[in-house]
């Protein structure tokens, strides 16, 4: 029977044995996982890349939801959802890149950079988000708000290109 | 005019019909959306022998789970309790329960972010109406009608499978993605961390919870096998046929465009492509039943899984006041699961977790149930037959494998970021 207890159980030692996990050994254990979590984080070129890379996904959803809804594909409350969801994805980038803390004059200058970026493409989505709440003739107009993703979408590939080439 | 036999036939085989539609529909839950889409628009079709590979997996499973219910009348859960003893049943409580809690937050998530898709209401105003119609629900709907309700609402996302033909791929570069690579743009760990991720939302463990004890709840007796095993054999491999849809619809429009799935709003975006304004109210319908549907499971599984082990009286052909416990303790998972969201955490980011920890738990939940449907004094006649036993075998290994290599892969690549 499986939950039959053996017959002779081994004592149990209450020494720490070799081999065994005692309290300050895990505690080791969880500060080298925390400092392996760390070290895997990457410099500042790494980061602000992968927000590069998020942002564009950021970017590229929500022209293909505003094109859906001048199409007449997608309900004016997806095509909003779909844009309030992206600009947090670049608010979230943009508090990242904010956070870094760069150690040389090029990172610094990265840094820099990838947040006028970024700050553009803020700019970008807001433009977008008042088209959609508008839409009423008036400017801006869906075209606007979309000329204003594409053009953040190309500083994005911009800013891809040079830190890509670092 | 049918005589008494050909009636007793029809109705048997609508039935069938209605079990196999419902298994189809209840197939796919949150956890099938997000990871379905996330690895269509990151790594395309190449993930896709995962499915496959998980869908076997659960068929083996839920079978083996469905079968011990049926002949023995109790659920699953209850024999592993008895049958291994309170420390082996304590092992898979923890494992179970604490997965299902995470799936059932993910699962009201869904709900609230389907709510929002379809009204531009945030989705936090929507969690307590969510929760508050799951309990509504489970306290007062019979169990048959809430289960086929959902399950047929939930067939609406065969939409995902009508608006890839409508997207119009090239079918000879969509095929040429099966092959399991790895795309250039991704490594192989978090290749290998998806591919465990799909396992994951494929074979969660609350599935076999609920089905055994909704066995019991229906009343199956070993008459009941064949049927039993239709559903399963045929409802859950169409089911993963839509998943697979949900991954191809990304792979054509999202991954193209560079765009990895984050939220839920990203995942209807092929649908509205392929399908306009129709395909997008049938998608939302089918998120919105399926992601309900599977919280109804998800919350009634936590209530099983504690009543069983602890030995509560349980089941919902009992009045509330009969299974008081049982009942409560699903109020308690509602409530938790609403003050986690409360925090704003992003429940796809929950839906991804949970499909990972899901991976994790599972030789925790899957040991116990072979070992069970082995065990004549339960099972009779009934017992695994050779060529089910070495497969549960072959799935033991897979699914230790998937189970260590979880936190490992989830460390090294950041979750798969």
């Amino acid at each position: 029977m499986l939950n039959t207890p053996a017959l002779n159980p081994a004592p149990q030692s209450r020494t720490p044995a070799a081999g065994r996990l005692t309290p300050p050994s895990l505690a080791a254990l969880a500060c080298l996982s925390l400092a392996l979590l760390t070290g895997c984080s990457g410099g500042t070129s790494q980061s602000v890349s992968t927000a590069v890379k998020d942002s564009s996904s950021a970017v590229a959803t929500a022209r293909i939801a505003l094109r859906q809804d001048m199409d007449g594909k997608l309900t004016r409350a997806a095509a909003s959802t779909s844009l309030d969801d992206e600009l947090k994805e670049i608010q979230t980038s943009r508090s990242t890149v904010l956070k870094l803390s760069p150690s040389t004059q090029e990172d610094r200058d990265t840094q820099k950079q990838a947040l006028d970026v970024l700050d553009q493409c803020a700019a970008g989505f807001t433009t977008a988000r008042a088209a959609l709440a508008g839409n009423d003739g008036g400017t801006p107009s869906l075209p606007d708000g979309d000329k204003a993703l594409a053009d953040a979408q190309d500083a994005l590939k911009q800013l891809e290109d040079n830190v890509g080439s670092q | 005019m049918w005589g008494p036999n050909e009636g007793s036939l029809v109705k048997r085989l609508l039935g069938v019909a209605l079990g196999v539609l419902t298994a189809i529909g209840g197939f796919v839950d949150i956890g099938d959306l997000v990871t379905n889409a996330v690895v269509g628009s990151r790594f395309g079709l190449s993930l896709v022998w995962v499915v496959a590979i998980g869908v076997l997996g659960i068929i083996l499973f839920a079978n083996m789970s469905g079968r011990v219910a049926a002949v023995s009348g109790r659920a699953t859960f209850e024999v592993i309790r008895e049958r291994l003893g309170p420390r082996a049943g304590l092992a898979n409580l923890s494992a179970s329960f604490l997965i299902n809690l995470m799936t059932v937050t993910a699962e009201i998530g869904g709900i609230a972010l389907s709510l929002q898709l379809a009204s531009s209401v945030y989705y936090l105003l929507w969690i307590p109406v969510a929760a508050l119609a799951v309990w509504l629900v489970i306290w007062r709907v019979r169990f048959s009608i809430m289960e086929n309700v959902t399950g047929l609402l939930g067939l609406t996302l065969i939409i995902f499978a009508v608006a890839l033909f409508l997207l119009k791929p090239d079918w000879g570069s969509l095929a040429g993605q099966l092959t399991p690579a790895v795309p250039q743009q991704e490594t192989v760990w978090t290749y290998s961390y998806y591919a465990i991720a799909l396992f994951g939302a494929a074979m969660t463990p609350y599935e076999v919870f609920f089905f055994s004890s909704g066995a019991v709840e229906e009343g199956w007796t070993a008459k009941d096998l064949g049927q039993s095993r239709i559903n399963v054999l045929v409802g859950f491999p169409l089911g993963g046929l839509l998943s697979v849809s949900i991954a191809a619809c990304a792979a054509v429009v999202l991954l193209p465009a560079g765009i990895s799935v984050t939220s839920l709003s990203q995942v209807v975006l092929p649908v509205a492509e392929g399908a306009g304004k129709l395909g997008l109210a049938f998608v939302l319908v089918g998120m919105a039943a399926a992601t309900f549907g599977a919280a109804l499971e998800t919350t009634l599984s936590s209530g099983y899984t504690l009543a069983q082990f602890f030995g509560w009286s349980w089941g919902k052909f009992r009045r509330p006041a009969e299974a008081a416990r049982f009942h409560l303790s699903m109020i308690v998972c509602l409530l938790v699961g609403i003050a986690v969201l409360a925090t704003g955490v992003d429940p796809v980011l929950v839906t991804e977790y949970s499909v990972v920890f899901s991976a994790i738990a599972l030789p925790l939940t899957y040991l116990p149930i072979l070992i069970v449907a082995n065990d004549p004094q339960y099972m009779r006649e009934h017992v695994n037959g050779s060529a089910v036993n070495v497969l549960g075998m072959v799935y033991l290994v897979i699914i230790l494998l998937a189970s260590i290599a979880a936190i490992p892969l989830m460390i090294a690549t950041g979750a798969g970021s």
